[in-house]
């Protein structure tokens, strides 16, 4: 029956003081009291904690809540040539914001950025760890841009640069990669050159599973031509995208979903029984086998105890699904 | 009437011996009366401060604020308060959350608006976090509309701002910082604010930051305020060509220091951004003052940066024989 997995982000501190052990230690490193070597070991603490809260509410492919970013943009971003990283900006309509990478010089790919964050998770994990990037249109068109002066000229070089990490990832045995694409909720017309750049990336998967994930918004648009895009599963925001529903149940997917069906921008908790009944009617539509069920976006924007009560949520809607198949 | 007052957006940095007490104050080891002795006492230094160096318009520093918006939900019925949520690298803020009818359940700022008026001649801003920013930055577990959860904000602080003016407010600012979130909000923004204004006596000003301007330079000439306050140096300076083309029919408060850096602007770069800000804004128009709230900086690097904000300015109007 239908699996369920997240999109990516995950709080990485909450209210006792236990679960503050990062901010501590970041705020200790800027006041020079401790070293970037001992914020990496409390950072990796941290990430086990995560992973054994989306284990044990029975979340079926993980992430390591991406605890080591910075933000979306700047942590991928800082280690390619040709970037330097600059102000803040606001991250599309949240009230959080990402140091905006400033593209100076041509994009190129050094070496891993992920490789031993995702392979420290995978150790750490009784099931697969996704790993996740940034989509290149995404980085491009959030970044500002200083070299290039046409952003499909940085969004293919980002592509290539980014098609070298997903290699990397998939030799070390990632068997999830996901790939984020928020911008196509609000620039639909990106969508051919998000295939261009998927081409690439796609190229260089292995035996990888590929996900596309857009959210923050609906695809209704352009849902059709999504689906044909490079991908092996489109990942879909169905909160804040609530108009993407009716594309799925008229047009049907020939790919595997991720029907992003929990609101992880909003702390009202839903109703299991009522999301199973509503993903129920899209049996007929969707191979709901081999889809999966997560939250409409990142579960960052909660609070940490709330968003451990969205993934019981999220699992508790795949049991019902399940028991009534 | 002269030119180029100088002021502030509104939050200045707490000194240590405030943040300990609040801490201490929040496990339950100091009391609340202590705690508003302290928070008067800081009140009162910036003040001081603003006077000493000779600003303008003042502001009472929200010394006894967090986060705007939970500052205000404390007071306001059918709220309860988050655990922590990040907002940018390693801070993280409490957000309201809407579990029922909003309502105030009296007063919020007008007592501190009252204390920080009582200390000096000089005019004190009232502050008001506006409805928009109110309804963006809580979760809403009641209303399950955005417009009306931004419009039942708007009906309370409006009480507020009548309340304020009856205090002996002559100026009221209402912070917006969420305003550019979603341009397709816009006329939400404008109503919502519109419904806070609507019918006062005093001077109004709307205070935005972190936008994207020239996706909502449309809206800025529609906003119901008498003064926009704009973070320019960060994020605006860009604009100038725009307002140029098409100007501004309302007074403009021009941010000339980045709140978000260590680094104090020397005074030739904040007096550049003076001369570029007098090509275009008629100077009587024209108020100059930081991006944003300063209470991110150190309380040395604040003065620092409101001290050269005064300086350039008052270098400026010696130049040009501004009175």
């Amino acid at each position: 029956m239908v699996q369920t997995t997240v999109v990516g982000n995950y709080p990485r501190i909450g209210d006792t003081s236990e679960e503050q052990k990062l901010r501590r230690a970041i705020a200790r490193r800027d006041r020079g009291e401790i070293d970037e070597a001992a914020v990496r070991e409390v950072e990796r603490e941290v990430v086990v904690d995560v992973l054994r809260e989306q284990i044990r509410a029975g979340v079926d492919i993980v992430s390591d809540g991406q605890v080591g970013w910075y933000d979306s943009q700047s942590h991928l971003a800082r280690r390619l040539a040709g970037i330097e990283i600059g102000g803040l900006v606001r991250y599309f309509d949240t009230n959080t914001y990402y140091r905006q990478p400033v593209v100076k010089g041509p994009v190129e790919w050094r070496e891993p950025i992920l490789v031993d964050d995702w392979r420290y998770a995978q150790g750490q994990s009784s099931v697969p760890v996704k790993a996740i990037l940034t989509g290149p249109v995404t980085l491009a068109s959030l970044a500002l841009d200083l070299h290039y002066g046409k952003r499909r000229a940085l969004a293919l070089d980002f592509a290539r640069a980014l098609s070298m990490e997903v290699r990397a990832l998939a030799n070390a045995g990632a068997t999830h990669v996901q790939v984020d694409e928020p911008i196509l909720t609000r620039r639909p017309e990106d969508l051919a050159l998000v295939r261009e750049t998927l081409d690439r990336i796609a190229q260089e998967r292995g035996s990888a599973e590929l996900i596309l994930f857009t959210y923050f918004g609906d695809v209704a648009k352009i849902y059709r031509d999504l689906l044909e895009l490079p991908a092996d599963v489109i990942g879909l925001d169905l909160v804040q995208g609530e108009r993407t529903w009716s594309s799925i149940a008229t047009c049907g997917a020939a790919k595997p979903l991720v029907l992003g069906v929990v609101d992880a921008r909003n702390t009202l908790r839903e109703d299991p029984r009522k999301l199973a009944a509503r993903v129920r009617e899209l049996r007929d539509a969707v191979d709901l086998d081999r889809s999966y069920l997560s939250p409409s976006n990142g579960l960052e924007f909660l609070p940490r105890t709330r968003a451990r009560e969205k993934l019981e949520i999220l699992a508790t809607a795949s049991r019902l699904l399940g028991e009534a198949a | 009437m002269s030119a180029l007052r100088t002021t502030s957006v509104g939050s200045f940095p707490k000194p240590d011996y405030l943040v300990r007490a609040r801490a201490k104050a929040s496990r339950g080891e100091l009391s609340a009366e202590r705690l508003r002795e302290l928070e008067e006492k800081a009140t009162r230094e910036w003040i001081d401060f603003q006077e000493a160096i000779g600003i303008d318009i003042l502001v009472d520093g929200e010394q006894y604020r967090g986060d705007m918006a939970t500052y205000f939900a404390e007071s306001i019925e059918g709220t309860e308060i988050s655990g922590l949520v990040r907002s940018y690298g390693n801070r993280y803020y409490k957000k309201p959350i809407i579990v029922g009818e909003l309502r105030r359940r009296g007063p919020i700022s007008v007592d501190w608006f009252r204390f920080a008026q009582g200390l000096t001649d000089k005019p004190v801003k009232g502050m008001i976090t506006g409805p928009y920013t109110m309804m963006d930055w809580s979760f809403d577990e009641h209303y399950g509309s955005r417009e009306d959860a931004a419009m039942a904000f708007a009906d309370l602080l409006h009480e507020e701002a009548r309340d304020l003016e009856a205090a002996g407010a002559k100026i009221i600012q209402v912070d917006e910082p969420a305003l550019a979130t979603r341009s397709d909000e816009l006329p939400l923004v404008v109503r919502a604010v519109g419904a806070v204004t609507k019918g006062l006596d005093a001077k109004t000003i709307l205070h935005t930051c972190y936008g994207n301007y020239q996706d909502i330079y449309g809206y800025f000439n529609r906003l119901p305020v008498e003064q926009l306050d704009l973070e320019m140096s960060n994020s605006g300076l860009d604009l100038l060509d725009r307002f140029k083309r098409e100007p501004l029919q309302k007074e403009i408060a021009f941010g000339v220091v980045d709140v978000h850096n260590h680094v104090v602007e020397p005074e030739p770069v904040v007096r550049e951004r003076i001369e570029k800000a007098l090509t275009i804004f008629d100077p009587q128009k024209l108020y100059i003052d930081p991006d944003c709230g300063l209470k991110t900086r150190t309380v040395d690097e604040a003065k620092a940066k409101l001290r050269v904000i005064v300086d350039a300015t008052r270098a400026a109007k010696a130049d040009h024989g501004f009175g």
